[in-house]
């Protein structure tokens, strides 16, 4: 058994966890403190879900902007479940960061003069989005890379799962890691343990996100004691390619795109979006400009009402560019003529594209104090995997990539202050709690177990997730979800693994990720059954509860993870401190009021 | 707006056939020699490879192993060789092939399992370019208090932006005869970001990367066989890249020369 | 960044060119250097036989009228030709052109390469009909 020793522990080599590397390797520097930063991933870095956004990412870049519109956008976004402290914080220090990444060698998009170029996007009262393109993900993901092999004191971990925390007294300790190309266990001692691996959409089946966007971060942090917050708002993107779920961006409504159903007919001005804006001149917050939960749950609804088109199997509904014209189309959108030709053998400049909401984002995750800390000492998350009261029951687009920018940073910074003033625990703490893991792995790999398929699992998993907490849930759908999940986390602690090979088994892995992706999709639909009303992406068909209810669910929800039994929930208030909850109104409804 | 019905034509998913994929094995804890095998699945118009693997991971054998992530050909992951040619698994699409499909690990890098090959050297290479912007002395500083970025005019992006491109799947590697007759070779992909980063209107650091590219191992030892540039998913066209190197490369020897 | 001493395959052996269309096609390109290497060594002979006078001269001539010379030559012709075709479609890749900040296309360079060729050609044949 391989055992490091490292400062800071990251883990997780994604857009957030690279630039809290460089944000701590900076930090070190300037306070005089050398100090050595591991960054594990899972894969190599530059394989990272961040590689996947498309659109962009937000900052107050134009003199009519300000940081209130910024501020209040992402509140009224958020249906007012978010932390107003911490979006104040974002709004004023996203700019910054998106320069950061400038002077750092990002390609973003330019204007005529030199100047960096903004696009339109949904919920965003102003064009501020920064783009490279449509591979925004993309280049910041490799620019943060490759940026990252200029500090000699971050030491990469490629593709090392990370298995387990070493947690005592209430700190962090290190982690725990497997080394996937030798089955090898690794223990890294850390001061500070920062979490940044990403989201959880591969709880759904249908969804744009990447095979390795399981939720192992959280999982890891929930089984410790830390609270996942809010984990009932999950993200459905409005255009997914139907068949796959990859994702087509909203950058393309951004630059004028616009949605049809099977008539030719734009559906939105039905859903509170209207009136409808002239074709080529979008309007930001009316019509395709909406935010992502207001045009997922309008699909829903023309679905029912039977007026969706069908590609294959899917029902979808259609995104037109064909206005815009092919040379703009290829300048501002190439990649996603890329996928729509591959994928579904569509091109965007002569066709519209057909497609479909799909899972695309983790509102909730790992809940963190505003300086990103969890409730365990020394443990730090940020990015997707974290729940830092950013996004709330909606996420705007280009927001989150901001995000992990803004947050990842803060994270780095924290986490080296603490390590300058911390110490190694005892190295006999660690190893009584690899042996621990050991046991596990050789449970699952040689154990008495049933031999249940982790497969049938999954699917069961992925199958449940969809029909109880998918763009308009029940009461009946969710507490089947939930009872499903509570069943099958009983069956998977009997499965067994084939494969016993220590080399690249990738079986095992998969195995693992399940059991992590189970414990949070408890989470997920409890706290989705008991939040009784209808915010952001949480909307109820039940009776009474089709409608915010500011006076008993202006909480965010806490689940806590109880080992075998049952999870609970509990209730902790919104930081309101600056803008009273409203109404949330878009199109001409929205014109004049406070947002 | 027009209210016409919309028809699109659709990917055929009920034009179902059953292929034969045949994959290398190579089990390095149960056999020192690698094997093929043959599994057989039902497949329709919109069957990648990738998707055909994770078939088999989950219907016939969970023992294969391979890499994968996004399926949407920007995250690198899945590159094998598809009847002897490299490509990305999510990027191939089972109906463009007639007869047998003979899936192996990329070529030049050694494999560590089945599908699975170490690409630890390409990173390595990647590394040794110094792929960063280099800008010792700006003209202003990075201030966090007062951010002013870099101004660049479209075309001074169009210079490099294709280059910018790349994705680091390596198959153009596994193309490159000259990195499987020398992996010291720095290979295409490694010098072509380091000709993106010179070709940078805010970059200074091309000197500082040509003791690297300018040498034996860096660019010169591509002789133009032009196949990496062909088989790259993202059009990047390394082949250009290394040898716009070469010239630039060439002009420095030059200099140096005068200079004394 | 952390080096790690990676690991390292043997070099392909010497028939690696034989296993793919794509490469056979590159060996062709390179090959074209032999027949041009003969046509050089004729020209070569030819200067020194100049050199050593008229039988010589004359011995030279008959040498380059033999059916299988000249069929070797004429192979030189066309590999050269052949060697001129691939290399301009490169050159445009090698050497991007920009004029004015905007880059020229390629075909115009290709096109532009064709019409230096042609252009040398006939200087070379009005040079000739000179003489």
């Amino acid at each position: 058994m391989q055992q490091r020793d490292f400062d800071i522990v990251i883990v997780g080599g994604g857009g957030a966890g690279l630039r809290a590397a460089i944000g701590a390797a900076e930090h070190a520097k300037e306070h005089k403190t050398p100090q050595r930063i591991a960054l594990l991933s899972k894969v190599y870095p530059m394989r990272s879900h961040t590689v996947a956004a498309e659109g962009g990412a937000a900052a107050v870049t134009s003199a009519e902007d300000s940081h209130q519109a910024h501020f209040d956008d992402t509140v009224s976004g958020g249906d007012w479940l978010v932390e107003q402290g911490v979006v104040d914080y974002f709004v004023h220090h996203a700019y910054q960061e998106l320069v950061q990444m400038e002077r750092w060698g990002c390609p973003w998009s330019r204007k005529d003069d030199g100047q960096v170029q903004v696009r339109r996007f949904g919920g965003m009262k102003t064009a501020r989005t920064w783009f490279a393109a449509d591979k925004t993900g993309f280049h910041m993901l490799h620019t943060l890379f490759q940026t990252s092999l200029k500090y000699p004191e971050i030491e990469r971990f490629d593709e090392y799962f990370v298995l387990d925390l070493a947690v005592h007294e209430g700190a962090v300790i290190g982690v725990i890691a497997l080394q996937v190309a030798t089955g090898e266990l690794t223990l890294l001692r850390a001061k500070a343990v920062i979490l940044a691996t990403g989201g959880a959409g591969r709880l759904f089946r249908f969804n744009t996100n990447a095979g390795i966007v399981t939720g192992d971060g959280m999982a890891m942090a929930y089984r410790h004691g830390v609270a996942l917050r809010d984990m009932e708002f999950v993200q459905y993107h409005p255009t997914g390619l139907p068949g796959s779920g990859i994702l087509i961006t909203e950058a393309c409504r951004g630059e004028g795109g616009i949605l049809l159903n099977k008539d030719g007919y734009r559906y939105l001005q039905d859903y509170g979006l209207g009136p409808e804006t002239p074709l080529g001149k979008p309007e930001n917050k009316y019509m395709e400009l909406g935010p992502r939960d207001k045009l997922s749950q309008a699909f829903w609804q023309e679905q029912q009402a039977g007026r969706t088109g069908k590609f294959g199997d899917s029902d979808v509904v259609y995104l037109d560019l064909r206005h815009l014209g092919e040379k703009y189309i290829l300048e501002r959108l190439p990649f996603i003529c890329e996928l729509a030709k591959s994928y579904i053998n569509v091109d965007p400049v002569k066709e519209p594209i057909p497609i479909r909401p799909a899972v695309h984002y983790t509102m909730g995750g790992i809940e963190t104090d505003p300086l990103c800390e969890t409730s365990i000492a020394g443990l730090y998350a940020a990015g997707e995997c974290a729940s830092v009261g950013l996004h709330g029951a909606n996420r705007l687009g280009s927001n989150s990539l901001t995000e992990l920018l803004v947050f990842g940073r803060l994270a780095g910074e924290q986490a080296s202050k603490r390590a300058a003033q911390t110490e190694w625990a005892d190295t006999r703490l660690l190893e009584a709690q690899a042996e621990r893991q050991q046991a596990t792995l050789a449970r699952l790999c040689d154990g008495e177990g049933s031999g249940e398929s982790w497969v049938e699992l999954k699917h069961a998993m992925v199958q449940a997730m969809e029909s109880g907490c998918g763009i308009y849930r029940t009461e009946e759908g969710m507490r089947h979800s939930l009872e499903t999940m509570r069943q099958l986390r009983e069956r998977y602690a009997k499965i067994r693994v084939n494969d016993t090979s220590k080399i690249f088994n990738t079986e095992l892995l998969e195995c693992i990720e399940l059991g992590y992706g189970l414990d949070i999709a408890e989470a997920s639909c409890l706290g989705a059954l008991e939040r009784r009303e209808s915010r952001g992406a949480h909307q109820r068909l039940d009776e009474g509860m089709q409608k915010r209810d500011d006076v008993n669910y202006l909480k965010h929800s806490q689940v806590f993870y109880q080992g075998e039994a049952p999870a609970e929930l509990r209730w902790q208030d919104v930081d309101v401190r600056f803008s009273a909850p409203a109404e949330r109104a878009y199109g001409d409804a929205g014109k004049g009021g406070k947002v | 707006m027009s209210t016409e019905q919309i028809t699109t034509k659709s990917v055929s998913t009920n034009n179902t056939s059953i292929k034969h994929i045949s994959v290398k094995r190579y089990l390095p804890d149960s056999s020192a020699e690698a094997y093929w095998q043959q599994y057989e699945m039902p497949v329709d118009d919109s069957t990648s490879l990738l998707d055909a693997l994770n078939h088999i991971k989950e219907q016939l054998d969970s023992t294969l192993s391979y890499r994968w992530s996004c399926r949407m050909a920007i995250c690198g992951s899945c590159g094998v060789m598809v009847n002897g040619i490299p490509k990305l698994g999510c990027k191939t699409f089972l109906r463009d092939y007639e007869g047998e499909i003979r899936i192996e690990p990329l070529s030049h890098f050694p494999v560590q399992r089945d599908l699975v090959v170490d690409m630890e050297i390409f990173l390595e290479h990647l590394a040794a370019v110094k792929p960063y912007l280099i800008d010792d002395n700006p003209v202003k500083p990075y201030d966090p208090k007062a951010p002013e970025t870099y101004q660049q005019t479209p075309e001074q992006l169009a210079r490099y932006k294709q280059f910018a491109n790349c994705i680091n799947c390596g198959l153009c590697y596994s193309a490159c005869p000259q990195f499987g007759l020398n992996p010291e070779f720095l290979g295409p992909a490694a010098l072509t970001l380091a000709h993106r980063y010179n070709l940078d209107s805010r970059d200074h650091g091309k000197k500082q990367r040509m003791t690297e590219l300018n040498r034996h191992e860096g660019v010169w030892s591509c002789t133009f066989v032009g196949f990496c540039s062909q088989v790259c998913p993202k059009h990047v066209d390394p082949a250009a890249a290394v040898n716009q190197g070469k010239v630039e490369a060439a002009k420095h020897t030059l200099i140096a020369l005068f200079k004394g | 960044m952390h080096k790690s001493s990676s690991q390292r395959l043997p070099p392909l052996k010497r028939n690696w060119w034989l296993k793919h269309r794509f490469f056979k096609l590159y060996m062709l390109r390179e090959a074209t250097v032999l027949p041009l290497v003969f046509f050089t060594l004729c020209l070569l002979a030819g200067m020194v036989a100049l050199l050593q006078g008229a039988d010589s001269w004359q011995g030279w001539i008959a040498f380059m009228g033999s059916p299988i010379v000249l069929l070797l030559n004429l192979l030189a012709l066309a590999a050269s030709l052949f060697h001129a075709a691939t290399f301009f479609v490169l050159f445009p890749r090698v050497m991007p052109l920009r004029i004015a900040g905007h880059s020229l296309p390629d075909k115009a360079i290709v096109a532009g390469q064709w019409a230096g060729v042609v252009a040398v050609a006939l200087l070379f044949f009005w040079l000739l009909g000179r003489a």
